[in-house]
């Protein structure tokens, strides 16, 4: 059911727009410790901004050529830096799911999962889904909901493989390979930014099966935002794209729109 | 029913079917032509967005075909026809700066019926209600014709006495119709302590109980299947109102509520003293808690049902009331697969003065009937395909029901879905055994537009 999907999907972007903002402040480290590579690229990537409000849009291509879109609101607000979220996710294409509302209470620490409710319009049912399937599909698209939000940090062990003068790349080793489909990946980061601006996925003998990366950055309010997004599947061939608009960054959400209230009657104020 | 009629009838659902893949294979052709994934620099001036044009209505729905055919012979009821829909749904919202419209019906033709429908889903006007002042921004109002649902079951309601559509359930419709609306008034309220829901509906609305319309059903008063086809009107049907309430509120991952509902019997279980079918009162109390445990989702959920026509339990034309216990439990099995497990109870209070004074005691239910449920949910290619089974069994009654539905939609435009509707029971006139010839298969073809 496309619901579901949305579901997922909803997660991820949330949690995309947040890996689209970094702090410009982050840029000046210029240290080669590696776990302070990695703390300073995870703020940067999600935790800029007390809140924020994007519209976003997927496309998702399947490896035969066929399309499907997303379009949905996504309203976003930190509990505390480096910490607990809040999100909601309206959704208003296609048909099918409008109206179609995801809350997501994102946990930091990894001993408590992610607290998600689906509001599913024609049944007026308000459903809580349970943890687990961060590494499937966001909304049927190629994104995974961990993309969105933003693997963390200490699930991995990491070493700097490369180094130049903009890029830092990473090598992520999973601690716990029981969890995950992959076997290590890389990333880079933007040196200025501490932004990653492309993942490789691999399976066993270097085998590259997956890649994420940030297509198009724009400045948003002094945030340096990834806009435009790319997940491909290189074994079919299929990919998705995301992008965002109308991105607002401090809006001043307050804890009242992150509710079930919002699920059943959205905050209209908000949305327009 | 003929044998040759039976043939028939199968005969011109496969030719339905197929012509639903022809159609499909055809639309799937010309659309999505080019085999391979065009550059994506293309692809992104491709799609338009929708909320730059300042439009402050919106227009859509789908076009649907739905069929089904019984799994075997119901002697009873004249056709193996038990789904045959063609429907449009049209849905329009209109936004003003501080509320909504919106309106959802649906115009079909049933097939089984032979009868022209309109099913108006939804038709209401929702605020929230701060232009009332400050203290209105801790309410919202909901009026009109709508669908509401509340309570922590998977297809198994307590505390939820909103009106169900049966029929369409067992026929194998989409879900979304097993909740059928009502005109109804609803005021939330939200405050620090706890939130409340009030429902007012002016003028009770049963559910759409199985009626021998599409399936036929036992009557114990008769000790027999029948298929009557029979709708209760005023008076037999209560035009009083319905009142149901909600008071919850979350306190870290859990949910609390508590809940009361005052008005009738749902189904026309009750019978007058000439032996028609009619509604008798009925108050409910109950309390729900949901929580995480593990890595699933736990619930729980109680209801008393204060059968208020019948306090001793000793009158056999009305039905006893009821304790109903819900245990359940929900999570990600592997990837991309969820299994659910639930225990549900019901207990008849003052049962052996319902026995004693029962017209039909050897087909009165047990004093406690136990139900499990379970469902898996499987995912595949990248959610285009959902796969679902859902079973109810009853160890007491050892009957059950099994819903399995596989759903296609690997593109925005079109859903392909398709499934079995299974009643299983070892006796005639069990819950669900009494639906064995009720049993079918369906397909159905949904078009966004």
């Amino acid at each position: 059911m496309k619901v579901y999907k949305i579901a997922i999907a909803t997660t991820l972007l949330a949690l995309v727009l947040n890996s689209v903002v970094y702090n410009a402040d982050a840029a000046i480290t210029q240290s080669v410790n590696v776990d302070e590579i990695v703390r300073e690229a995870e703020k940067a990537a999600y935790y800029s901004g007390e809140d924020g409000i994007a519209d976003a849009r997927m496309l998702i291509i399947d490896a035969q050529g066929r399309k499907q879109m997303r379009q949905f609101t996504i309203l976003r607000r930190d509990i505390t830096d480096n910490g607990d979220q809040q999100m909601m996710v309206f959704f208003s294409r296609p048909s099918d799911v409008r109206d179609t509302v995801f809350r997501v209470e994102k946990h930091a620490d990894l001993k408590k999962d992610d607290d998600r409710w689906l509001y599913m319009p024609a049944l007026d049912l308000v459903k809580r889904i349970s943890a687990g399937g961060k590494r499937t599909s966001f909304v049927g698209s190629h994104f995974f909901y961990e993309d969105v939000s933003g693997r963390t940090v200490s699930e991995d062990n990491f070493e700097l493989i490369e180094e130049n003068k903009k890029y830092y790349v990473l090598k992520g080793v999973p601690l716990d390979k029981s969890t995950v489909e992959f076997d290590y990946y890389s990333v880079t980061i933007d040196k200025k930014s501490f932004l990653p601006i492309l993942i490789n996925f691999y399976k066993e003998s270097d085998d590259n099966y997956r890649r994420v990366e940030a297509v198009e950055i724009q400045d948003v309010q002094g945030f340096p935002t990834v806009v435009r997004s790319k997940v491909s599947d290189l074994k079919t061939g299929g990919y998705t794209l995301m992008e965002f608009r109308n991105i607002k960054y401090n809006v001043g959400l307050d804890d009242d729109v992150f509710s079930e209230r919002s699920l059943r009657n959205p905050p209209r104020r908000w949305l327009d | 029913m003929s044998r040759f009629n039976k043939e028939d009838m199968q005969r011109r659902l496969l030719q339905r079917v197929l012509s639903i893949i022809i159609f499909i294979v055809c639309v799937h052709g010309e659309v999505y032509s080019k085999p391979f994934p065009e550059p994506y620099e293309d692809d992104w001036g491709m799609i338009d967005w929708e909320e730059e044009s300042e439009d402050i209505y919106q227009l859509s729905g789908f076009l649907e075909m739905a069929s089904g055919v019984r799994l075997s012979n119901d002697p009873i009821i004249g056709t193996d026809k038990t789904l045959s829909d063609l429907r449009l749904q049209v849905q329009f919202d209109y936004d003003l700066q501080a509320s909504q419209f919106s309106f959802v019906s649906d115009a079909y033709f049933d097939g089984v019926l032979e009868q022209t429908r309109i099913n108006i889903r939804e038709a209401t006007w929702e605020a929230r209600l701060g232009f009332l002042g400050a203290w209105g921004n801790r309410f919202d109002a909901k009026v009109g014709q709508q669908v509401l649902t509340w309570g922590t079951g998977d297809n198994v309601f307590l505390n939820d006495l909103f009106p169900k559509d049966f029929q369409s359930f067992f026929a194998g419709r989409e879900v979304e119709y097993l909740k059928s609306p009502s005109l109804s008034a609803k005021v939330s309220a939200y405050f620090d302590v706890f939130n409340l829901d009030v429902v007012l509906t002016p003028e009770f609305e049963p559910d759409v109980y199985i009626n021998g319309d599409y399936f036929s059903f036992f009557l114990p008063t008769a000790a027999t299947q029948v298929a009557l086809g029979f709708d209760v009107t005023p008076p037999l049907r209560p035009q009083s109102p319905e009142y149901a309430l909600r008071l919850y509120k979350s306190v870290g991952k859990s949910e609390y509520a508590g809940y009361f509902y005052s008005g009738f019997h749902k189904s026309p279980n009750s019978i007058t003293q000439d032996y028609g079918p009619t509604f008798s009162s009925l108050n409910v109390y109950g309390a729900s808690f949901r929580t995480t445990l593990g890595n699933g989702i736990f619930n729980a959920e109680f209801a008393y049902y204060d059968s208020v026509d019948d306090e001793n339990g000793d009158k056999p034309l009305v039905p006893n009331g009821q304790a109903r216990w819900l245990l359940g439990y929900e999570q990600e099995i592997v990837g991309n697969l969820e299994g659910s497990l639930q225990l549900h109870t019901e207990s008849i209070l003052d049962h052996q003065a319902l026995i004693q004074n029962s017209l039909t005691p050897k087909f009165e239910p047990k004093q406690h009937r136990v139900w499990f449920t379970q469902r898996l949910r499987y995912k595949g290619m990248q959610q285009a395909l959902v796969l679902n089974a859902f079973n109810f069994y009853s160890t007491t009654d050892q009957d059950g029901y099994l819903k399995v539905s596989a759903e296609y939609s690997p593109v925005d435009l079109w859903r392909l879905s398709g499934g079995l509707n299974i009643f299983y029971g070892k006796q005639p006139f069990t819950f669900w055994g009494q639906f064995e010839d009720a049993s079918n298969l369906f397909v159905r073809f949904r078009y966004f537009y």
